[in-house]
Formats: structure tokens, C-alpha cells, sequence
């Protein structure tokens, strides 16, 4: 303190210069650091080695179902599951957001309440309801309430199948989610932009459409892409309803042979193949989108 | 100031009253602006003026009175001495014919220049491509931004952000100007190019303006009136030596001296 004020007073002695010379700077050395860093190399080389090493994992097993057609087939549904459910939120979740920014009240009440519960119930729990709709519901009827108009009346057994359940439950799921995502990159978009295009006369559809929506995506694809990478993980809960998927095939494979492990292995290889393929995407996508 | 002004009327405002909830902003305006007037708004912040300029083009609604711009209700439909609020699309039709210019300049950051000024045209009035783009480019001359079509807002300073968003604004023809404090976002060193570009079209546009502004200068020089407001009331106006130069109004000297310091 004493020499901060010492400092400022210009009547004191100024400082001696440092020597002339040589001055090579020293950074300061992180010994803790550099050591910490060998620890980790040496658990993790540690533990891959001792995985590969493990008598009890047979690697020719995974080998062999890699590329078998069943698991390719459960590759398959998993990632048409993903997304026509991914679809399917989208449209829902802008819906929903639109819903929930509505003047009124009831209208943005019910969207709420929507994502209040669908983000609530834990999604296992969802998809085993919407697995066995039809032991609550049985006929499924569309038609105008009222009168004898009908659409569609069929078995719930017979219309939900394994597969529309997965998608039902994840899009059901994924949409509560999303909207919020569309809400927050709705209201990115400042009161002047849309003032700007309602003073040239713009109607609130095309001031949407030319104006909030291509600078809203820019603030809502990064998220969105986390959310289809959760879908596609999420979608591997669909097993418990026997959805067909990735992991469903693995488990059916493994209740056969009893190698558990190694078919979770070469599902694991698969998930992560996909997510890294898609990452690649999301990249060059946010890169695009983030131009502007 | 300006050489064209003629008998007609282009914006007639008669007992406006406009509330925000509880809180009253304009208190029973008449005002009359000539057809080819420039109009300077004067008045401390808060005192109504930005909001008042807003009714002009229903960006906000009335609560009592009523706006003509050329003889036409803005905003509203007029049935059995009653005012009711028009649907989206009929107010969207008569906006048209008002320019607005924003003290944020509010230009469309995903589009260019000339996009941002060519857009409304092409969408609201179906003009083709083509054309749209040749006029914005001519405007965009006339603002002083030759070369700077390709340009995306970001890319611009603030000066000329705000002479792309007069551009924008006069792309569709309007017979109304409305300045929402065009200058009070710049750099001061920004400010006169932008008064430039509004001088030139107050002296040969013949073209209405409406003018928000702390610019004392400039109402002084291109003002065929200034109007002078406090607390939600038309105080004092006249010509802007009268009103600049001599108040009658101990709030308006007040303000003046403020300003002019």
C-alpha cells in the first residue's frame, strides 16, 4: 500500500534502472501439471490395454457382428426412428412455440402446460404408456366431435405399432424440448427488426418468413443439432418396447449367444460412427448458417 | 424552406390521446402537416414525440382522436362514429405510403445493401427483380453509396447504415417520411452525412417529412416548422426562427438552453 502511494508521489526518488544485458524470459514451470498429465496418459493407456487384453471380451465376436445384416437392419430402424421422430418434433416444437408466444392467454397456457408435462415425464416412462396405448385406449377414432363423421376407427393395438410408438414417444418428448429452442431464437430476434418490416408494410407471415426465421435459425441450429444427437441416443430406450433399433437387435443377438458385451461394444461403435458422421455435418452446418 | 410546399394536407391529427397502461403520453394533439413540409419534432426525452411519430403509421395504437395521412385513416376504420382497429392487411396497405427511418437503423443484418432496400418492393408490391434492384441502386446513389450495394449492414459504418435504411424507406414510393431521431445513434463525426442525405430530400423530393431530432442546426436550416413538445403536449410551433430564436415558452427556452448550451 505504502509504496502504491509512494508511487504517485512525484517528488519521490525514482527507482534504480535495471542492469543492461542479457534478459531471456523464463516462463514459470507447472510442475503439478506435467505430472497430473502422466497420471492420466498412464490410466488411460492402462485401462484400453486392459480392455483389449480382457480374456472375457472375445474381439472376434464384435468382428463378426459389426456388419451383420441384423445389426445393419437395427442400424437401420434406429436411425429412420431418429429421424422421422426428428422431423416430427421439429414441426411440432415450432407449433408449440408459436402457441406459447400467442397473445392469448388459454392458447399460450396450453402450450406451456404441454411442455411442462412432456418434459416432466421421464422418457423410458413415456414410451412404455405410449408402447401399450392400447390397453387404455382401445379403438382409436378420428373424427368430428359430436356427430357420426369418422375418419379413421381402428384397433390403438393395430395403428401403434412398436415403431410408431418409438416415434410417437420421442417426437412427443423431443418437441418440448425443441420449442423452447424455437421460442429463445424467436425472441433473439430484436422488436426493430420486426418494426422495420411492418413500417414497409410487411404482414406478420412474411416479416416470419424473409425476416425472423432465416436470423432466428442462426441462434436455433447449434442447439438443434445437440438435440438430434439426444435423439439419436434417446432412441436406443425404444428397446424396452421392442422398437427394433440398434440396440434391441444387439440385446436379441445377445440372448442368443450370450456374449452381452461385445454385441453392447458393436452397438457402441455404431451410435458413436453416426454421431461422429453427424457431427462433421452439424459443423459445416453451424458454419453456413453463422455467415451474416 | 422547401419550395414545394402546396395548400394540400397530407397528415391531420385531431384530439389524439395515446396511454401505455395507466401512463398517459399524448395528451389531445391536433396538428396539420402540409403536403411537401418538413415537420422538426423537438422536445426533452419522454415527452411523446418518438411515440407520436409511431401513430403516425400505427406502429402504435390510439387510444382517442384520429390520424389521416392524405386524407385516409391510418390504422383504424371509421363505423357509426366509432374507430375500430384495423385487421392486419388493411393496415399493412396504407403503411405503405409512409417511409419510416429508425434511430437504430433496424437494416435486415442477413441481407445486403441493396437487398435491404430492394426487398419491400419486390414482396409487398410484386415489383420484378430486376427493376427492384435497378431503382435500389439508384437510390443507393442518391444516399451517396455507390459501390456499397454488395455490402451487408455489418460490413457498413453507422452513417451509412442509416442512408442504406432512407434508401430502404423511400424504395416504396412513400408520400410520407418519418424520422424517428436518425442521428442520435451515430458517432458525431457520422452525423452530418446522414443530415446531408435528409437535407437534400426535404429541398427537392417533395417529398413530406416528419423529423424527430435533436439536431438544433439542421431543424433551423431545412424545417419549414418546428414544434416544440413537453409532457405529452404540443408546448409551442412555428417557423424555426420564431421557435429556435425567440420562444414564447419558458419549457421550450428552458429545453433550448439545455440543448444548445
Amino acid at each position: 500500500m505504502t509504496q502504491n502511494i509512494q508511487g504517485l508521489d512525484h517528488t519521490a526518488t525514482t527507482p534504480t534502472p535495471l542492469p543492461r544485458g542479457h534478459r531471456k524470459v523464463v516462463p514459470v514451470r507447472h510442475y503439478g501439471r506435467m505430472l497430473l498429465a502422466v497420471v492420466v496418459v498412464v490410466i488411460v493407456v492402462g485401462s484400453v490395454i486392459g480392455i483389449a487384453n480382457n480374456p472375457n471380451f472375445d474381439w472376434s465376436i464384435v468382428g463378426e457382428f459389426v456388419f451383420s445384416p441384423s445389426i445393419l437392419r437395427g442400424l437401420g430402424s434406429t436411425l429412420l426412428i431418429t429421424i422421422v421422430s426428428m422431423v416430427v418434433a421439429v414441426i411440432l416444437s415450432v407449433i408449440i412455440a408459436v402457441m406459447r408466444m400467442s397473445p392469448s392467454t388459454i392458447i399460450s397456457s396450453v402450450a406451456a402446460a404441454y411442455v411442462f408435462i412432456f418434459r416432466g415425464i421421464p422418457l423410458i416412462v413415456l414410451l412404455i404408456l405410449v408402447g401399450n396405448l392400447g390397453l387404455f385406449i382401445k379403438d382409436i377414432v378420428i373424427g368430428i366431435p359430436f356427430t357420426d363423421i369418422v375418419f379413421i376407427d381402428t384397433p390403438a393395438a393395430r395403428l401403434v405399432t412398436p415403431f410408431v410408438a418409438s416415434v410417437l414417444g420421442l417426437s412427443l418428448a423431443g418437441a418440448a424440448y425443441m420449442a423452447e429452442i424455437m421460442r429463445s431464437g424467436l425472441l433473439a430476434i430484436g422488436r426493430g427488426q420486426r418494426e422495420a418490416a411492418k413500417a414497409l408494410g410487411l404482414n406478420s407471415a412474411r416479416t416470419l418468413r424473409y425476416i425472423v426465421l432465416p436470423q432466428a435459425l442462426r441462434v436455433i441450429v447449434p442447439p438443434m443439432g445437440n438435440e438430434f444427437i439426444g435423439m439419436l441416443k434417446a432412441s436406443a430406450i425404444v428397446s424396452v418396447i421392442a422398437g427394433g433399433d440398434l440396440l434391441t437387435v444387439a440385446q436379441g443377438i445377445a440372448g442368443t449367444n450370450y456374449r452381452t458385451i461385445e454385441l453392447l461394444i458393436v452397438a457402441t461403435i455404431w451410435y458413436l460412427l453416426v454421431i461422429v458422421i453427424f457431427s462433421i455435418g452439424q459443423h459445416f452446418l453451424e458454419k453456413r448458417t453463422a455467415e451474416r | 424552406m422547401s419550395a414545394t410546399v402546396t395548400g394540400s394536407t397530407m397528415v391531420r391529427i385531431e384530439q389524439l390521446d395515446k396511454s401505455f397502461g395507466p401512463h398517459q403520453v399524448l395528451f389531445d394533439i391536433d396538428l396539420e402537416v402540409a403536403a411537401g413540409e418538413t415537420v422538426c419534432l423537438i422536445g426533452p426525452s419522454g415527452s411523446g414525440k418518438s411515440t407520436l411519430l409511431r401513430c403516425i403509421n400505427h406502429l402504435e395504437d390510439i387510444n382517442y382522436g384520429s390520424i389521416t395521412v392524405d386524407d385516409e385513416l391510418i390504422g383504424y376504420r371509421l363505423e357509426k362514429g366509432r374507430l375500430h382497429e384495423l385487421r392486419e392487411k388493411e393496415a399493412c396497405s396504407k403503411r405503405v405510403e409512409i417511409g419510416m427511418v429508425f434511430q437504430h437503423f433496424n437494416l435486415f443484418p442477413h441481407m445486403t445493401a441493396v437487398e435491404n432496400v430492394s426487398f419491400a418492393p419486390m414482396k409487398v408490391k410484386g415489383e420484378d427483380r430486376a427493376s427492384a434492384r435497378a431503382y435500389a441502386r439508384e437510390l443507393l446513389a442518391r444516399v451517396g453509396l455507390s459501390g456499397k450495394e454488395d455490402f451487408y449492414p455489418s460490413q457498413l459504418s453507422g452513417g451509412q447504415q442509416q442512408r442504406v435504411a432512407i434508401a430502404r424507406a423511400l424504395a416504396m414510393r412513400p408520400k410520407l417520411m418519418l424520422f424517428d431521431e436518425p442521428t442520435s445513434a451515430l458517432d458525431p463525426e457520422l452525423v452530418g452525412e446522414v443530415l446531408a442525405v435528409m437535407k437534400d430530400l426535404a429541398l427537392t423530393g417533395g417529398i413530406t417529412m416528419i423529423v424527430v431530432t435533436h439536431e438544433m442546426g439542421f431543424a433551423r436550416e431545412v424545417g419549414d416548422r418546428v414544434i416544440f413538445m413537453d409532457a405529452g403536449r404540443i408546448v409551442e410551433q412555428g417557423p424555426p426562427e420564431q421557435v429556435l430564436g425567440e420562444p414564447e415558452h419558458e419549457r421550450t427556452r428552458a429545453f433550448l438552453s439545455a440543448v444548445l448550451r
